[in-house]
Protein backbone atom coordinates (compact mmCIF):
# COMPACT_ATOMS: atom_id res chain seq x y z
CA UNK A 1 0.00 0.00 0.00
CA UNK A 2 1.04 3.60 -0.61
CA UNK A 3 0.31 6.36 1.88
CA UNK A 4 -0.81 9.64 0.28
CA UNK A 5 -2.02 13.07 1.35
CA UNK A 6 -4.99 14.67 -0.42
CA UNK A 7 -5.63 18.42 -0.55
CA UNK A 8 -8.94 19.90 -1.70
CA UNK A 9 -9.57 23.45 -2.93
CA UNK A 10 -12.50 25.70 -3.85
CA UNK A 11 -15.67 23.82 -4.89
CA UNK A 12 -14.02 20.45 -4.32
CA UNK A 13 -13.18 21.38 -0.70
CA UNK A 14 -16.74 22.55 -0.09
CA UNK A 15 -18.12 19.25 -1.38
CA UNK A 16 -15.54 17.13 0.46
CA UNK A 17 -16.25 19.07 3.66
CA UNK A 18 -12.53 19.04 4.51
CA UNK A 19 -9.30 20.71 3.37
CA UNK A 20 -7.22 17.57 3.47
CA UNK A 21 -7.10 13.88 4.32
CA UNK A 22 -4.62 11.04 4.28
CA UNK A 23 -5.24 7.57 2.92
CA UNK A 24 -3.61 4.30 1.95
CA UNK A 25 -4.01 3.14 -1.62
CA UNK A 26 -2.75 0.14 -3.64
CA UNK A 27 0.82 0.63 -4.90
CA UNK A 28 -0.09 0.64 -8.60
CA UNK A 29 -3.16 2.87 -8.44
CA UNK A 30 -3.62 5.36 -11.29
CA UNK A 31 -5.13 8.84 -11.11
CA UNK A 32 -8.21 7.52 -12.91
CA UNK A 33 -8.64 4.76 -10.31
CA UNK A 34 -8.11 7.26 -7.50
CA UNK A 35 -10.88 9.48 -8.92
CA UNK A 36 -13.18 6.45 -9.14
CA UNK A 37 -12.38 5.50 -5.55
CA UNK A 38 -13.04 9.03 -4.26
CA UNK A 39 -16.29 9.22 -6.24
CA UNK A 40 -17.55 6.00 -4.71
CA UNK A 41 -16.23 6.57 -1.15
CA UNK A 42 -17.54 10.16 -1.06
CA UNK A 43 -20.77 10.44 -3.07
CA UNK A 44 -20.67 14.26 -2.77
CA UNK A 45 -17.50 14.20 -4.89
CA UNK A 46 -18.77 11.86 -7.60
CA UNK A 47 -20.01 14.61 -9.95
CA UNK A 48 -16.88 16.73 -9.38
CA UNK A 49 -14.56 13.90 -10.44
CA UNK A 50 -15.59 14.36 -14.10
CA UNK A 51 -14.00 17.80 -14.46
CA UNK A 52 -11.55 17.96 -11.56
CA UNK A 53 -7.90 18.93 -12.11
CA UNK A 54 -5.39 16.81 -10.21
CA UNK A 55 -1.78 17.40 -9.31
CA UNK A 56 0.88 15.01 -8.04
CA UNK A 57 3.55 16.75 -5.97
CA UNK A 58 2.50 20.15 -7.38
CA UNK A 59 2.57 19.21 -11.08
CA UNK A 60 -0.54 18.61 -13.19
CA UNK A 61 -1.24 14.90 -13.57
CA UNK A 62 -3.48 12.91 -15.88
CA UNK A 63 -5.56 9.74 -15.80
CA UNK A 64 -2.83 7.21 -16.68
CA UNK A 65 -0.29 8.47 -14.12
CA UNK A 66 0.55 6.12 -11.25
CA UNK A 67 0.23 7.71 -7.82
CA UNK A 68 3.62 7.43 -6.07
CA UNK A 69 4.05 6.71 -2.38
CA UNK A 70 3.99 9.70 -0.02
CA UNK A 71 2.54 11.82 -2.82
CA UNK A 72 0.84 15.14 -2.17
CA UNK A 73 -2.24 14.99 -4.37
CA UNK A 74 -4.36 18.10 -4.88
CA UNK A 75 -7.84 18.19 -6.41
CA UNK A 76 -9.41 21.41 -7.64
CA UNK A 77 -11.58 22.97 -10.35
CA UNK A 78 -10.10 24.87 -13.32
CA UNK A 79 -8.28 27.89 -11.89
CA UNK A 80 -9.83 31.37 -11.70
CA UNK A 81 -7.10 33.69 -10.42
CA UNK A 82 -6.29 37.16 -11.59
CA UNK B 1 28.49 46.25 -16.42
CA UNK B 2 25.54 43.87 -16.56
CA UNK B 3 23.14 43.67 -13.66
CA UNK B 4 21.31 40.47 -12.88
CA UNK B 5 17.80 40.29 -14.25
CA UNK B 6 15.38 40.01 -11.38
CA UNK B 7 12.27 37.86 -11.17
CA UNK B 8 9.74 38.33 -8.39
CA UNK B 9 6.79 36.03 -7.90
CA UNK B 10 4.54 35.66 -4.89
CA UNK B 11 1.13 34.96 -3.45
CA UNK B 12 0.42 37.52 -0.75
CA UNK B 13 -2.27 38.60 1.68
CA UNK B 14 -0.81 42.12 1.76
CA UNK B 15 -1.54 45.14 -0.36
CA UNK B 16 0.27 45.07 -3.72
CA UNK B 17 2.93 47.81 -3.68
CA UNK B 18 3.47 48.81 -7.30
CA UNK B 19 6.25 51.31 -6.61
CA UNK B 20 8.24 48.83 -4.57
CA UNK B 21 7.86 46.08 -7.20
CA UNK B 22 8.74 48.43 -10.03
CA UNK B 23 11.89 49.59 -8.24
CA UNK B 24 12.97 45.96 -7.82
CA UNK B 25 12.66 45.16 -11.53
CA UNK B 26 14.21 48.39 -12.83
CA UNK B 27 17.86 48.10 -13.85
CA UNK B 28 20.15 50.91 -14.98
CA UNK B 29 19.56 49.64 -18.54
CA UNK B 30 15.75 49.71 -18.16
CA UNK B 31 13.78 52.34 -20.05
CA UNK B 32 10.30 50.81 -20.22
CA UNK B 33 7.89 48.87 -18.05
CA UNK B 34 4.58 47.33 -19.10
CA UNK B 35 2.31 46.81 -16.11
CA UNK B 36 -0.98 44.96 -16.00
CA UNK B 37 -3.02 45.04 -12.86
CA UNK B 38 -6.48 43.60 -12.29
CA UNK B 39 -8.87 44.78 -9.60
CA UNK B 40 -12.19 43.67 -8.11
CA UNK B 41 -15.01 44.94 -10.33
CA UNK B 42 -18.01 46.03 -8.28
CA UNK B 43 -20.42 46.31 -11.18
CA UNK B 44 -20.30 43.98 -14.17
CA UNK B 45 -22.22 44.95 -17.28
CA UNK B 46 -20.68 42.61 -19.86
CA UNK B 47 -22.63 39.35 -20.32
CA UNK B 48 -24.66 38.37 -17.28
CA UNK B 49 -24.70 41.76 -15.51
CA UNK B 50 -24.39 41.69 -11.72
CA UNK B 51 -22.96 43.40 -8.68
CA UNK B 52 -20.12 42.13 -6.50
CA UNK B 53 -19.74 42.88 -2.78
CA UNK B 54 -16.36 41.20 -2.51
CA UNK B 55 -14.25 38.35 -3.85
CA UNK B 56 -12.64 35.79 -1.60
CA UNK B 57 -9.45 34.37 -3.11
CA UNK B 58 -7.65 31.21 -2.10
CA UNK B 59 -4.59 29.47 -3.45
CA UNK B 60 -2.55 26.28 -3.32
CA UNK B 61 0.36 28.51 -2.40
CA UNK B 62 3.51 26.40 -2.94
CA UNK B 63 2.29 25.15 -6.31
CA UNK B 64 1.02 28.61 -7.29
CA UNK B 65 4.42 30.18 -6.64
CA UNK B 66 6.15 27.39 -8.60
CA UNK B 67 3.77 27.93 -11.53
CA UNK B 68 4.35 31.71 -11.38
CA UNK B 69 8.06 31.02 -11.74
CA UNK B 70 7.23 28.78 -14.71
CA UNK B 71 5.23 31.64 -16.30
CA UNK B 72 8.22 33.97 -15.79
CA UNK B 73 10.53 31.36 -17.36
CA UNK B 74 8.18 31.08 -20.35
CA UNK B 75 8.22 34.88 -20.74
CA UNK B 76 12.02 34.94 -20.74
CA UNK B 77 12.16 32.15 -23.30
CA UNK B 78 9.81 34.05 -25.66
CA UNK B 79 11.08 37.59 -25.01
CA UNK B 80 14.78 37.35 -24.06
CA UNK B 81 14.93 41.18 -24.07
CA UNK B 82 12.72 41.34 -20.97
CA UNK B 83 14.87 42.48 -18.03
CA UNK B 84 12.75 42.24 -14.89
CA UNK B 85 9.52 40.38 -14.19
CA UNK B 86 7.14 40.76 -11.25
CA UNK B 87 4.11 38.47 -10.85
CA UNK B 88 2.05 38.95 -7.69
CA UNK B 89 -1.39 37.60 -6.79
CA UNK B 90 -3.13 38.86 -3.68
CA UNK B 91 -5.50 36.47 -1.87
CA UNK B 92 -8.06 36.80 0.92
CA UNK B 93 -11.21 38.90 1.03
CA UNK B 94 -10.92 41.74 -1.48
CA UNK B 95 -13.42 44.52 -2.12
CA UNK B 96 -14.26 46.46 -5.31
CA UNK B 97 -11.52 48.74 -6.65
CA UNK B 98 -8.82 46.74 -4.85
CA UNK B 99 -5.93 45.53 -7.04
CA UNK B 100 -5.78 41.72 -6.91
CA UNK B 101 -3.02 40.83 -9.34
CA UNK B 102 -0.02 42.51 -10.91
CA UNK B 103 2.21 41.49 -13.80
CA UNK B 104 5.03 43.84 -14.73
CA UNK B 105 7.80 43.36 -17.28
CA UNK B 106 10.67 45.75 -17.91
CA UNK B 107 12.96 46.18 -20.91
CA UNK B 108 15.36 48.70 -22.39
CA UNK B 109 12.75 50.12 -24.78
CA UNK B 110 8.99 49.96 -25.27
CA UNK B 111 9.17 48.45 -28.79
CA UNK B 112 10.82 45.23 -27.62
CA UNK B 113 7.72 43.11 -27.05
CA UNK B 114 7.43 44.16 -23.42
CA UNK B 115 3.68 44.88 -23.74
CA UNK B 116 3.07 41.43 -25.23
CA UNK B 117 5.22 39.84 -22.51
CA UNK B 118 3.03 41.31 -19.75
CA UNK B 119 -0.12 40.28 -21.63
CA UNK B 120 1.23 36.74 -21.94
CA UNK B 121 1.98 36.71 -18.22
CA UNK B 122 -1.56 37.52 -17.11
CA UNK B 123 -3.07 35.14 -19.66
CA UNK B 124 -0.86 32.26 -18.49
CA UNK B 125 -1.48 33.05 -14.82
CA UNK B 126 -5.19 32.66 -15.47
CA UNK B 127 -4.55 29.28 -17.13
CA UNK B 128 -2.15 27.41 -14.89
CA UNK B 129 -1.60 29.14 -11.52
CA UNK B 130 -3.78 27.47 -8.86
CA UNK B 131 -5.82 30.35 -7.46
CA UNK B 132 -9.61 30.49 -7.16
CA UNK B 133 -12.10 33.17 -6.23
CA UNK B 134 -15.53 33.01 -4.67
CA UNK B 135 -17.79 35.85 -5.69
CA UNK B 136 -20.12 37.25 -3.03
CA UNK B 137 -22.96 39.55 -4.10
CA UNK B 138 -26.47 40.61 -3.15
CA UNK B 139 -27.87 37.33 -4.51
CA UNK B 140 -25.52 34.97 -2.69
CA UNK B 141 -22.11 33.45 -3.29
CA UNK B 142 -20.60 31.37 -6.03
CA UNK B 143 -17.16 29.97 -6.87
CA UNK B 144 -15.84 31.28 -10.15
CA UNK B 145 -14.42 28.44 -12.25
CA UNK B 146 -12.03 28.85 -15.14
CA UNK B 147 -12.23 26.85 -18.35
CA UNK B 148 -8.60 25.98 -19.10
CA UNK B 149 -7.51 22.36 -18.82
CA UNK B 150 -3.70 22.18 -18.49
CA UNK B 151 -1.86 19.84 -20.83
CA UNK B 152 0.89 17.38 -19.85
CA UNK B 153 4.08 19.31 -19.13
CA UNK B 154 2.25 22.47 -18.08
Amino acid sequence: MNHIKLLFFATIRDRAGTKSMEMDIPADMTILQLKEKLGSDYPNLKESMKSVLITINREYAFDEAIVPSDAEIALFPPVSGG
Amino acid sequence: MTENFSTIYSITESEIDLNDLLAKITLTSTGAAAIFTGMVRGVTSRGDGHETEYLEYESYVPMAEAKMKQVADEIRERWPVVEGIAIVQRIGKLYPKTPTVLIACTAAHRDTGVFEAARYGIDRLKEIVPVWKKEVGPDGQEWVEGDYIPKPGE
